[in-house]
């Protein structure tokens, strides 16, 4: 197995392999940054290109565009608030405050490092285990993801600052909004109201941007002008752009817990088909915030929310690599399009895929690992220009900012239906700010709303026993978790409460 | 989701076509083939070999734009309304029918004009190794025993859900369906035994190698060389074949000479043997068909459809 490895790895530093490699790199990583544009979307731009390369060449690239895509939304997440791709929201809960804060170069850095070993230590799991883990990921059928689901969506809920009603109320909201429209199963329109632009429903992406960007942006918007903001803004503009790399190392390396358990999130997600990254980064950051001695400093710029959304969601990869490997069976849309691609090279996919092509299958998980290290440098060599962007006023670059947004919500379909429906989400996101209400719930419940109708109706299509949704074993310690999940988040809430108002008492005597 | 890649092809379609002179015969400027499903796709994966066997008979480059969305009616609509000049072809299968009786679009295969039939994909019926049956006559008997207790995963209302049907009928079983849209998500389910049953074709034969599946039966007319073991549902006494057919229509109205000349390209590239042996990985056979017979055959499978989703109570128009 290490010696197909090193062969792997000895075959990828060729030119021949390397050039696409890095170039594909490089385009997931602008694919990844501007918000609108997918990895999806990024790898189909790609794959026309890759029809006259050889299999492995081709490979490569849409290897190096997964994985710099990955990265590459931590770009936009740490310095605009606004993740570039799904699999950053997480990133923009610390990674902005920390930016602003005057520190945008460790924000970057911390993501960029935990990248890369997020992502190494996921590629230790495809390469080393990826049997047994397909196997676990077979054994979920509609009953297992329903379960599954709720769970995510009462851990997110948990994350909430305020109150955890708000953050339940926010989900709620979510999932409506995945009702309207036309469902999923029998393509019957719901809630239309007789119009057109209600009936195409209202797409995850120009409702993500909508709600991030508008509202982040308003917010910031808002206080143009006011005393206060000239300080603030002499602030921005001597901003620290230097970084000490080894401070930013340690910051990670002395965290192995929760690198490697936001890490093991992150393959558990991606193993799973159907949900991917979008839904990885904000588990994996629930999950630090419930083991951290500090859950309070969430949310302000702690470096341990970056590490966490980082390192998963490039785990991620890896964990949806896995399915494509053991089985020949994509467990996203962008491992789907890679899968295609094999196919019009006439390989065959499959069970039998890595002991059938080893030098492919190897080669695959060296352009993988090889591609972290890839990324590194990109980021390395861009963040020189890109940190800039926090010197801009804001003057400035909101309506720039603004516009890359809509045009990004245009290109989707190029129709005018999804910047209507930004702008509407955009509105709506503000006002929820205003009011108090978290957005990424909202999110959350936004990305699983179809898949947990989906799987609903699935398991009473199979079998219409609810009782099963018990029964069975995963599917029942789901359940439970997701029951303990808000339980803890209760209470770690009301000792925070306590603490405070102990606190307090001290104060008064 | 309209296609980056689609607006690249018609943007080079448009700077050379512009170069060409306005009196040369026709094609005179590259072609373009809307394929209305995502690259990598089994119709993707069928016309692209196509294409490059057809360009070098037609004598200019065809080029592919992946137009995708809504069941594949938004490329359905693009090509309806696109030119009706001979540079505008779109890549068919089964599913114009079906999404036009089912209301999900309102494109007819009658607002096109039939080029030619390229290649049929015989569905196969397909069981999970977790099901106890291992041929068809075990499973035959099981759904007698258990009427509505067996699973199908399909996607409702398309092929994978209406040959599952054809068989209910020519059986006279009952079976039960399960909602699994495309054929990556119901292989997932199959593998993990969620449900028992489900459409496939021939490209999953690694999977069935590997022990992981059983094939039980090929709606074939005749038995796949590749597979040679899998009995067809007519030897088995179903009289039921089952294809799915993908061929070229161009938008109505396109003059006669461009047809002819499309016709003849297409002829001659299913007979090139390197568009065989694409095809054979694709396990799907080369079906020629000229405009005629091909017209004929539309009409003839559009009624088929017709009144098979009337029976499943799937008729929306």
């Amino acid at each position: 197995m290490f010696e197909l490895l090193g062969d792997g790895l000895v075959t990828m530093l060729q030119w021949k392999y390397l050039v696409p490699l890095c170039l594909g790199t490089l385009i997931g990583i602008v694919g990844g940054s501007l918000p609108g544009v997918t990895i999806t979307m990024t790898i189909i731009v790609v794959v026309p290109f890759t029809f006259g390369l050889d299999p492995l060449q081709g490979l490569a690239a849409m290897t190096g565009v997964y994985v710099g895509g990955s990265a590459g939304g931590l770009v936009t997440a740490s310095l605009l608030g606004i993740p570039g791709t799904p699999s950053a929201i997480a990133t923009t809960f610390d990674g902005f405050p920390m930016a602003r804060r005057g520190e945008p170069g460790r924000a970057l850095w911390l993501g960029v490092w935990a990248s890369f070993f997020g992502g190494l230590i996921g590629g230790a799991f495809l390469i080393f285990v990826t049997g047994p883990l397909a196997a676990i990921a077979l054994e979920f059928g509609p009953w297992e993801f329903f379960s599954l689901f709720v769970l995510a969506m009462a851990m997110v809920a948990g994350l909430t600052e305020g109150s955890m009603v708000k953050g339940l109320i926010s989900t709620g909201i979510g999932l409506l909004i995945t009702v309207i429209g036309t469902d999923p199963i029998t393509s019957v329109p719901r809630f239309t109201f007789g119009s057109e632009f209600v009936r195409a429903g209202f797409p995850f992406l120009p409702v993500l941007i909508g709600v991030f960007a508008f509202a982040q942006i308003m917010t910031d918007v808002e206080k143009l002008g006011r005393p206060g903001t000239r300080a603030a803004a002499a602030a921005r503009a001597s901003a620290s752009l230097r970084v000490s790399q080894l401070k930013v190392l340690g910051e990670i390396l002395s965290r192995p817990f929760l690198l490697v358990w936001s890490t093991v999130v992150g393959i558990a997600i991606g193993v799973l088909p159907a949900i991917g990254g979008s839904a990885a980064n904000m588990l994996a950051y629930d999950q630090a915030k419930k083991f951290s001695r500090h859950p309070e400093a969430f949310g302000t710029g702690t470096p341990e929310g970056i590490i966490a959304s980082e390192s998963s969601n490039n785990a991620n990869v890896g964990g949806s690599l896995v399915t494509i490997m053991a089985f020949g069976i994509p467990g996203d849309a962008v491992t789907a399009v890679m899968l295609g691609a094999m196919t019009i090279h006439g390989i065959q996919s499959g069970p039998l895929f890595v002991s059938q092509n080893p030098e492919l299958a190897y080669g695959i998980y060296a352009a993988y690992i090889l591609a972290h290290p890839i990324m590194v440098l990109i980021l390395g060599v861009g963040t020189l220009f890109l940190l800039r962007v926090t010197r801009v006023r804001l003057a400035v670059l909101a309506p720039v900012v603004l516009v890359l947004c809509a045009i990004g919500a245009y290109a989707l379909n190029n129709t005018m239906q999804t910047v209507y429906v930004l702008l509407t989400f955009g509105i709506i996101g503000y006002v929820l700010v205003k009011l108090g209400f978290p957005l990424a719930p909202l999110i959350l419940g936004l990305i699983l709303g179809d898949q947990i109708e989906l799987n609903l109706v699935r398991a009473i299509m199979t079998d219409a026993d609810p009782l099963l949704f018990l029964t069975r074993p995963i599917s029942a310690g789901l359940l439970a978790a997701a029951v303990l999940s808000v339980a803890l988040a209760m209470w770690q809430h009301l000792r925070h409460q306590r603490r405070v108002a102990t606190a307090d008492g001290e104060t008064d005597f | 989701m309209k296609k980056i890649s689609g607006v690249i092809a018609s943007a080079a379609i448009l700077a050379v076509g512009f170069a060409g002179s306005a009196f040369a015969e026709f094609p005179e400027r590259p072609v373009k083939l809307i394929v209305p499903w995502a690259a990598g796709g089994d119709t993707d994966n069928i016309f692209r070999p196509f294409a490059a066997e057809f360009q070098k008979h037609l004598g200019q480059p065809v080029a592919i734009a992946n137009v995708t969305g809504a069941s594949g009616t938004v490329g359905a609509r693009e090509a309806k309304n696109a030119p009706a000049d001979g540079y505008s072809l779109y890549a068919v299968h089964d599913y114009i029918h079906l999404t036009y009786y089912a209301g999900l679009g309102d494109v007819k295969y009658s607002d096109f004009e039939p080029i030619c039939l390229v290649a049929a994909t015989p569905s196969v019926l397909t069981a999970s190794a977790k099901t106890p049956f291992k041929t068809w006559a075990e499973f035959l008997a099981d759904a007698k025993k258990r009427p509505g207790q067996i699973s199908v995963g399909a996607t409702l209302g398309s092929t994978s859900h209406i040959f599952p049907a054809l068989i209910e009928k020519g059986a006279g079983i009952k079976l039960k369906y399960v909602s699994y849209d495309g054929l990556a998500p119901r292989m997932n389910a199959l593998l993990g035994g969620h449900i028992d049953l489900t459409d496939s074709n021939l490209t999953q034969k690694g999977k069935v190698e590997a022990g992981l599946l059983r094939f039980l039966a090929i709606a074939s007319p005749e038995r796949d060389k590749e597979m040679p073991d899998v009995p067809t549902l007519k030897e088995l006494g179903v009289n039921l074949v089952y294809e799915v057919v993908r061929g070229l229509l161009v938008p109505k109205g396109t003059p006669a000479p461009a047809r002819a000349k499309l016709e003849e390209a297409c002829a001659k590239a299913t007979k090139e043997a390197s568009f065989a042996e694409a095809m054979k990985k694709q396990g799907t056979r080369v079906a020629f068909l000229n405009a005629k017979d091909y017209g004929a055959f539309l009409d003839k499978i559009d009624g088929e459809n017709k009144t098979i989703m009337t029976e499943l109570g799937l008729m929306k128009k």
